[in-house]
């Protein structure tokens, strides 16, 4: 076979392998395209439910979304309330991890156990935990009654502050076990010569998981922490199940808040101005910790 | 043609040729929806009258051999779940059953038919036969029809006769300020017990917190809109109806703000609490063995309470239910045919006693007076025939589901301490409201 020949060959086989590739990347662009083109299309026009992109209004509905206080409340709320839950999930499910990793604990069983709440679907943890607040014969009701009979009932979620607390509890229950998965894994991928060693040196206990452990799977941990902060930026089942964004709008995030304009007041011009809005938050809340796990991998 | 040139053109005619390849692939599959020539209609209907779904689609096809889909959707959802399947393109929705607040919405987005010209040329609806303050909010926007009234709905005072005996009462309230005295009586008595006075519909929706409010709008003398059809929520007698809830909160079965349907009627059926605002048909469905309440046979109904002794009770009409024919449809005489059917008297009287419950209350004059139910349910006869008077009705132009939900989350947060005072709250309404209704 000749030079020329093998040169052919070569670029057929690449032609082949991005022909299968190309339909993938097709619908990915369609299907990445098609909703931001009708996100920023619809937050410039009139747009309801049935009837979308009816007159062009220009900036308007984006600029009243970006200056109405119950907007800039849910976004300030969101952002608060995904910092706060992505680091204790993070924390949470890494000491979690390593408690695993050291201990006899880490068979299979204990694995499904933890993983049950990853397995359930959002609106069933929502359902759970509203039982489980309930301040008229819910779990926590049920201990009062024991712990101190004669006193109020503890009304969680139709509290101003305790309703996003109560939100917060159920999400970190849910998720934090996927943070406690990655991180497993990474752990179970450390250099066992590398752990030897350090024990040899003296590491031993908290120190071999401060000054080793944790040190080489800080990178899974801080995409870990991504992960955990977008999919905190994104709750909205929760809100819709236990509070429905109340009392008030103690417990109104972007999403919900997107969800009630288009969906509810069929407003759908409102709504992607709202969507915008906190696409615009997202990337500025995720841009530091994606650089900051990028360089823990490197 | 350079290498990449060349090489996207290939992805490009590889990915055109596998979408055609599927795109022929369901073109030449059997067409779904139609078994056989089989006429078949898809209702979308109410969650909680999925009773009344099984009855209407066994009878129908008992009777014209049609089959019919139900397809169930949460009380809040059946106008937004509609509206999406029109705009989509998906059309799978021929008719169906949403709350008659969202009729100016649906009928602006152009989700719905005009039914003018069929109803005036059908005397077999036998309009006038529908109960005259249920059929105008629930049919007619700007004078024209677009919905045909399904589910009458109206709220009265349900009392549990033994616990009230209990606590010393031998007539239940009939002012506002006399339901909220017995109930704190009774939360004070019994509350150790898990008894508490009221369970009080709460929670962050305009047909649960909203439809409270509306009862004691309607108790206090108020109405969401005045006779020139402007907003008059900073009116008095809606600010003492707003306040009413806050007085109540402390006493009722904790906490209104988390009592919705479920968590309330669970509480009425197991004997819980002395009081709930409901729809008549908690009376069946309190007999009902399906509900194997211990209340049953103990307790009573009377129309709910005023602002003022000897000022005249108002029903109101929190949470009716309209039919409308999807725009586009095209089946627009078969779904006439069935909505003939399930509005017609006949159908209502047979939903108004059928076991298992099925939610409906009466929306016609002679289902009102439906010999049956008489002879079952007297008493809730009787505070039904309410309705024959003036009712209270929420507005259904454009922008009345917003406007709901705008006034429910104003008084939510009233209710949680985080929304100033009541007159505060309803001024913020107000504005909203006149800004909102005032929209072409």
């Amino acid at each position: 076979m000749t030079e020329l020949e093998r040169t052919r060959g070569r670029g057929a086989a690449r032609w082949v392998r991005r022909g299968f590739v190309a339909p993938t990347v097709l619908v990915t662009v369609i299907l990445g395209l098609y909703p931001l083109v009708f996100i920023v299309g619809a937050s410039v026009t009139r747009s309801s439910l049935g009837k979308p992109f009816q007159e062009f209004v220009g900036l308007a509905q984006i600029v009243a979304a970006a200056t109405d206080t119950s907007v800039l409340g849910a976004l300030l709320r969101g952002v608060v309330y995904a910092l706060i839950v992505a680091a204790a999930s993070t924390f949470l499910g890494t000491v979690t991890a390593l408690a695993l990793w050291r201990s006899a604990l880490s068979g299979s069983a204990s694995r499904v156990v933890l993983l049950l709440p990853l397995a359930l679907p959002p609106v069933v943890v929502g359902v759970l935990w509203r039982l489980i607040f309930t301040p008229n014969g819910g779990l926590i009701d049920a201990v009062r009654r024991v712990v101190a009979p004669g006193s109020d009932p503890i009304a969680f979620l139709s509290d101003p502050v305790l309703a996003i607390v109560g939100i917060a509890v159920a999400d970190i229950w849910e998720w934090a076990p996927l943070v406690t998965i990655l991180v497993f894994a990474a752990l179970l991928g450390i250099d066992r010569e590398t752990m030897e060693a350090a024990a040899l040196d003296g590491a031993h206990g908290l120190r071999l998981l401060r000054d080793i452990a944790v040190p080489a799977v800080a990178g899974t941990i801080a995409a870990a922490f991504v992960i955990r902060l977008v999919l905190a930026l994104k709750i909205f089942d929760l809100v819709d199940v236990m509070t429905k964004g109340g009392p008030g709008d103690a417990s109104s995030v972007p999403a919900w808040l997107v969800w009630k304009a288009a969906i509810e007041q069929f407003d759908v011009g409102r709504g992607a101005a709202i969507t915008l809005l906190l696409a615009l938050v997202v990337t500025i809340i995720t841009l530091p910790p994606i650089l900051i796990a990028r360089r823990s991998h490197g | 043609m350079t290498r990449s040139r060349r090489a996207r053109v290939v992805s490009l005619s590889s990915a055109i040729i596998m979408m055609t390849g599927a795109g022929a692939l369901v073109a030449c599959s059997p067409e779904s929806g139609d078994a056989g020539g089989e006429q078949e209609l898809t209702v979308l209907f109410n969650q909680s009258h999925e009773g009344a779904s099984e009855w209407l689609a066994a009878e129908y096809e008992k009777k014209t051999g049609v089959k019919i889909n139900p397809v169930l959707s949460p009380y809040d959802e059946i106008a937004s779940n509609l509206t999406l399947d029109q705009q989509s393109g998906a059309n799978t929705i021929d008719v169906a059953a949403p709350w008659y607040v969202s009729l100016g919405d649906l009928a602006a987005d152009g989700t719905i038919q005009d039914l003018t010209d069929w109803v005036d040329e059908t005397p077999e609806l036998d309009v006038d036969d529908f109960i005259p303050s249920i059929w105008e909010p629930y049919s007619t926007l700007d004078g024209k029809v677009y919905g045909i009234p399904f589910d009458g709905d109206t709220h009265v005072l349900f009392y549990n006769k033994e616990i009230l005996e209990r606590n010393g009462f031998t007539t239940p309230p009939a002012t506002w300020d006399e339901y909220r005295e017995q109930a704190a009586t009774i939360t004070a008595n019994e509350s150790a017990d898990g008894i508490y006075g009221a369970s009080v519909f709460g929670q962050q929706s305009p047909l649960i917190l909203g439809a409270s409010f509306a009862n004691r709008l309607a108790g206090f003398g108020g109405s969401f809109l005045d006779d020139g059809g402007a907003p008059a929520l900073d009116i008095p007698e809606a600010i003492q109806a707003a306040q009413a809830l806050v007085d109540i909160n402390d006493v009722a079965l904790p906490t209104p703000a988390e009592t919705d349907f479920g968590a309330g009627n669970s509480a009425w059926f197991a004997g819980k609490v002395a009081f709930i605002e409901n729809w008549t048909d908690l009376g069946v469905q309190t007999e009902s063995e399906s509900t194997a309440s211990p209340v049953a046979g103990k307790w009573g109904v009377t129309l709910l309470p005023v602002g003022e002794e000897g000022q005249e009770p108002r029903a109101s009409l929190v949470a009716g239910f309209s039919w409308v024919i999807a725009a586009n449809t095209d089946k627009r005489e078969l779904a006439e045919d069935f909505i003939q059917f399930a509005a017609s008297s006949e159908a209502n009287g047979a939903l108004l006693t059928a076991e298992p419950p099925t939610g409906i209350d009466p929306s016609r004059l002679s289902t009102l007076e439906d010999a049956t139910y008489g002879e079952k349910f007297p008493e809730i006869q009787e505070v039904n025939r309410a309705t024959l008077s003036d009712a209270l009705a929420w507005p259904t132009g454009k922008n009345s589901t917003q406007a709901a939900q705008v006034l429910t989350d104003e008084l939510a947060a009233l209710i949680a301490g985080t929304g100033g005072t009541a007159e505060e709250t309803m001024q913020r309404v107000q504005e909203q409201w006149e800004t909102l209704l005032g929209d072409d």
